[in-house]
């Protein structure tokens, strides 16, 4: 191999087009006689809907069709069930119910769409949307999750007997002994609330449907355009290779854009094919805050058994997890709860049961960190609450807990969020957590700063948070890397791209096969015609599934590269060497060929070939995991808090990642970055407020806050490689790493920061307005 | 959301309690409302235009009244929908006399509000409400001045 350019910090091939606004998004697809989509949607979280009018919609002038649930006849079909518990799932109860297109007989969350309107343009579809005379007979709402699992509850589904979605319990040990051995038994009730994804870009779909070649295009911001085209391909009963889905440039996905069947993705491309008419409809970011899948409302009640010394005897967690009104997505996101509560400690006795709730609210899936956050801020704070109780510094007592690096892989004999065992594949983290002391000065800052500050008055605290990030899960993707005869590389994938660099963190992998520059890498992704194997992006797995299938095909396509260049040369291919584009004899410069040259004399136009040559230089390839790999880190930082307005500024952030091999440091840091933004508006600004009736009172971002600049720190990034045993690059992911620890980090902080008084916080997100209430229930000691 | 305060009128209750009895008094009175039609003898139908910041629209509804304990107390029940939302509400009026020629009322309600002008108004809407009820009594108290002036 030539030189390295797998861990280099290479400017962003994409970044161009994207700074220069020439990138292709959804809503910037514009096709002749495009049509323009509205829905109505429901005012009530809870109603039966007893009929509807839409005689008015249909006679304003610029309107081409109304449609119901009635409308779509044999078509109306609820979404497809994504990741249900496998039937082999043991002890599982799972009661699946899964979102419709339009509402046919009953509301189950407020903004759930009832009809949709096509028209000429979208303001007369809007217009129209209000001619529509709606009954809906308003029932009880299933808003709190104790009160929807009492009985006589109403019930979100009638023909389920409870609100009951799933339930299922894990063990490991013997929690009961375990807490009779122990010095200190802590029982706690920890409540996360729910907060939305907010990507910059809302959703949005463009359907075409051509019928003189009878073929279906659809735009979609999908994280997963391959199962949205064979899923549309299933329900609209045409063949997969009649429909093409293209997710083009996305901004943001953060998991509510995964492969859903949101109500929209089904209707508009059947309306389409029904009016045979292109039709477009851009959510607008009121619609987001209701239709577009939100996380995190959980309520624990948990109890750690603890040695004298500090050691975690056994953890014992039940907990309710709130689903919305249906839930397509399984278990995922509880599942990862139940894994990441044990943290990266070596906790031997656990035991963790979990009942998924029905509410009417809007469906819950995962949203960057997807039940991780939970489990670490659950265990971090019980942490932190025993180091107050038995007089163990925050640092030491985590210390005498983690995993030791002999332990890897460190088997849990629980089962993970894909119902496989849960494995750490490898791991080292006290190091991880020693480099994030020494980077923020840990001990410098409790010892002289903090005492000298807050003799001064003020407020400040430090925090630190190790964590771990399962990632990179199967089941597969895969790739197809073919040299041009330009010389050029063109590498097609199946996962889409949100913004994750992907167009330079894998054009780099290829580019370290092929001896290229990562700028003659192109990358094609997430468009169902170039490449139509594979499930998504999500779970952080694109470095990991996806980067190692490129490797793969890359490494193939070397291999044929150096054995076509060896006849043509006339030399081993051992002294062949791949640079600037060129295949070179390694002692003579000037016996050379160059990549182009070569694709095109693997592709000749005339005379004979060798039986069994396959044309060109190009190869696919595919890469599944045995089972994902554990990413891992630790974050710190320094927080000062204004008791008066409890306005917070954070002075120092610090985060030290191992995700195993980096390919690019410059990508990760980005990565980091955002996730610590969304992590910080879960720890003190994003907080979705429903009321007792099922409405959402903060849909927009006048009242919905997410950090901007202004409560953005700047965040240094350390980082540590330990790679994982379980694909060649030795990559883990690493796009959720951010945002798992920072609710709990933050906790920690504002402990510390206001430590005359006694605080315990117990839930998040918090805000200003709710930390005052906390700390003036407390007297200054 | 919980609504609740008081205001001292200039004018004796039963005057007071004769105005409230009189659908137009009440038109007149409520900013916004663009029409209101007695249709029971305690139920009304109206419609009326509200604004909460950036939302804005007509609720038709109706507004029924019970529990009346003349010149004392009674109890609205309003219910509208429009196409910003829906709004539903019970409240509670109670008047005593404060000296000659004054009349203290206290009110007290529960509104429930949804669509639009929950999901982007509710910040505002407690003030837009408050603000609606403080004009609302105002323009009745000039009502009842003015009332009292000409017997």
């Amino acid at each position: 191999m030539t030189k390295t350019l797998i861990g280099k910090r290479v400017l962003r091939n994409e970044d161009p087009r994207l700074l220069t606004g020439q990138a292709q998004f959804v809503d910037d697809v514009e096709i002749p006689g495009l049509l323009h989509a509205a829905f109505l949607r429901s005012d009530h979280a809870h109603a039966r809907l007893l009929g509807m009018d839409v005689s008015a919609a249909r006679q304003r002038p610029g309107v081409v069709a109304v449609f119901t649930a009635e409308d779509m006849g044999d078509d109306w079909q609820p979404g497809p069930p994504l990741v249900s518990p496998p039937p082999t799932a043991k002890d599982v109860l799972f009661y699946s119910r899964r979102q419709v297109p339009l509402v046919k007989d009953k509301v189950r969350h407020a903004g759930e769409a009832m009809a949709v309107v096509i028209a000429e343009s979208r303001y007369i579809a809007e217009d129209a949307v209000e001619d529509i005379v709606v009954d809906l007979e308003p029932l009880e709402t299933v808003v709190d999750l104790e009160k929807a699992l009492q009985p006589g509850s109403p019930l979100v589904h009638d023909d389920l007997e409870s609100n009951l979605a799933a339930h299922l319990s894990q063990k490991k040990g013997d929690y009961e002994t375990a807490r009779r051995q122990a010095d200190l038994v802590l029982k706690r009730r920890i409540v996360i609330d729910r907060g939305a994804a907010a990507a910059m870009e809302n959703r949005g779909i463009v359907a075409d449907w051509d019928e003189k070649s009878q073929h279906l295009t659809v735009w979609d911001t999908t994280q997963a355009p391959i199962p949205i085209r064979n899923g549309l391909a299933a329900r609209l009963g045409l063949s997969e290779n009649q429909v093409r889905v293209i997710a083009p440039f996305i901004g943001g996905g953060f998991g509510p854009k995964m492969m859903m069947f949101y109500a929209e993705e089904m209707v508009i491309p059947w309306a389409a094919m029904k009016l045979k008419r292109p039709i477009k409809w851009i959510e607008d970011r009121r619609e987001n805050f209701y239709a577009t899948t939100q996380e995190r409302g959980q309520i624990h009640d948990v109890e750690i058994a603890l040695s004298r010394d500090g050691h975690i005897l056994g953890l014992k967690d039940v907990f309710l997890h709130d689903t919305g009104a249906y839930d397509p997505y399984g278990l995922t996101i509880p599942l990862n709860t139940q894994c990441h509560a044990m943290g990266g400690y070596d906790i031997k006795n656990y035991s963790t049961d979990v009942s998924v709730v029905f509410t009417n609210k809007t469906l819950v899936t995962p949203v960057r960190g997807a039940g991780r956050p939970q489990g670490i801020y659950i265990i971090e704070r019980l942490l932190d609450i025993a180091s107050k109780e038995l007089g163990i510094d925050a640092v030491e007592i985590r210390k005498r807990n983690l995993i030791p690096a002999d332990a890897f892989p460190y088997k849990h004999g629980i089962i993970d969020q894909a119902f496989s065992p849960l494995i750490l594949d490898s791991g080292n983290y006290w190091p991880v957590m020693q480099k994030a002391l020494e980077m923020i000065g840990y001990e410098k800052f409790v010892r002289d700063e903090q005492p000298r500050l807050r003799k001064e008055g003020r407020h400040v605290g430090i925090a630190i948070t190790p964590f771990i990030e399962s990632t990179g899960v199967g089941p597969y993707e895969g790739a197809r890397v073919t040299v041009e005869a330009s010389g050029r590389i063109h590498v097609a994938t199946g996962v889409g791209t949100q913004g994750q660099g992907h167009f330079t963190s894998f054009a780099q992998v290829v580019a370290q096969q092929l001896g290229v520059a990562v700028s003659d890498v192109r990358i094609v992704s997430g468009d169902t015609a170039e490449f139509h194997w594979g499930t998504g992006t999500f779970a952080s797995r694109g470095a990991v599934v996806a980067g190692n299938a490129i490797h793969a095909a890359a490494s193939i396509v070397r291999r044929k590269v150096l054995e076509l260049a060896s006849k043509e040369l006339q030399t081993p291919q051992d002294e062949l060497e791949l640079e600037g584009g060129m295949v070179r004899v390694a002692d003579i410069p000037d016996k050379s060929i160059s990549l182009g040259e070569l694709a095109a004399r693997a592709n000749p136009l005339r005379g004979a070939v060798e039986p069994g040559t396959e044309p060109g230089l190009e190869a696919t390839s595919y890469f599944g995991p045995r089972y994902g790999a554990t990413a891992f880190g630790t974050h710190a930082m320094i927080l000062e808090i204004d008791p008066e307005t409890m306005m917070i500024e954070i002075k120092r952030y610090v985060t030290v990642e191992d995700c195993g091999t980096v390919l690019n440091p410059l990508i990760l840091e980005g990565q980091i970055h955002g996730g610590v933004s969304l992590g910080i508006g879960n720890a003190y600004y994003e907080k979705l407020h429903f009321d007792e009736n099922g409405q959402l009172l903060n849909a927009s971002f006048a009242d919905y806050l997410i950090p901007s600049a202004t409560e953005m720190p700047r965040i240094e990034v350390g980082h540590m490689e330990t790679r994982s045993p379980l694909n060649e690059l030795g990559t883990k992911g690493v796009g959720e790493a951010g945002t798992i620890p920072v609710p709990a980090l933050f906790a920690q902080a504002v402990e510390n920061a206001l430590a005359d008084r006694e605080l315990e916080i117990l839930e998040t997100p918090l805000s200003p307005n709710r930390l005052y209430e906390l700390w003036s229930q407390k007297e200054a000691r | 959301m919980r609504i609740e305060g008081q205001y001292t009128f200039d004018g004796p209750r039963e005057v007071l309690w004769e105005l409230l009895q009189d659908p137009k008094v009440l038109a007149a009175c409520l900013p916004g409302t663009q029409s209101l039609r007695q249709v029971g003898e305690h139920e009304y139908e109206g419609e009326i235009g509200v604004r909460v910041g950036p939302i804005s629209g007509a609720f038709a509804g109706q507004l029924t009244v019970t529990n009346e304990v003349p010149p004392v107390s009674s109890t609205l029940t309003v219910e509208g929908k429009g196409k910003v939302g829906f709004l539903k509400g019970v409240g509670n009026i109670d008047m005593t006399e404060q000296g000659p020629g004054k009349t203290l009322m206290k009110y007290t309600g529960e509104v429930q509000i949804g669509g639009k002008v929950a999901s982007v108004g509710q910040r505002l809407f407690d003030s837009v409400s408050r603000g609606m009820i403080e004009q609302a009594l105002g323009k009745l108290n000039e009502m009842l001045k003015a009332r009292v002036a000409s017997r």
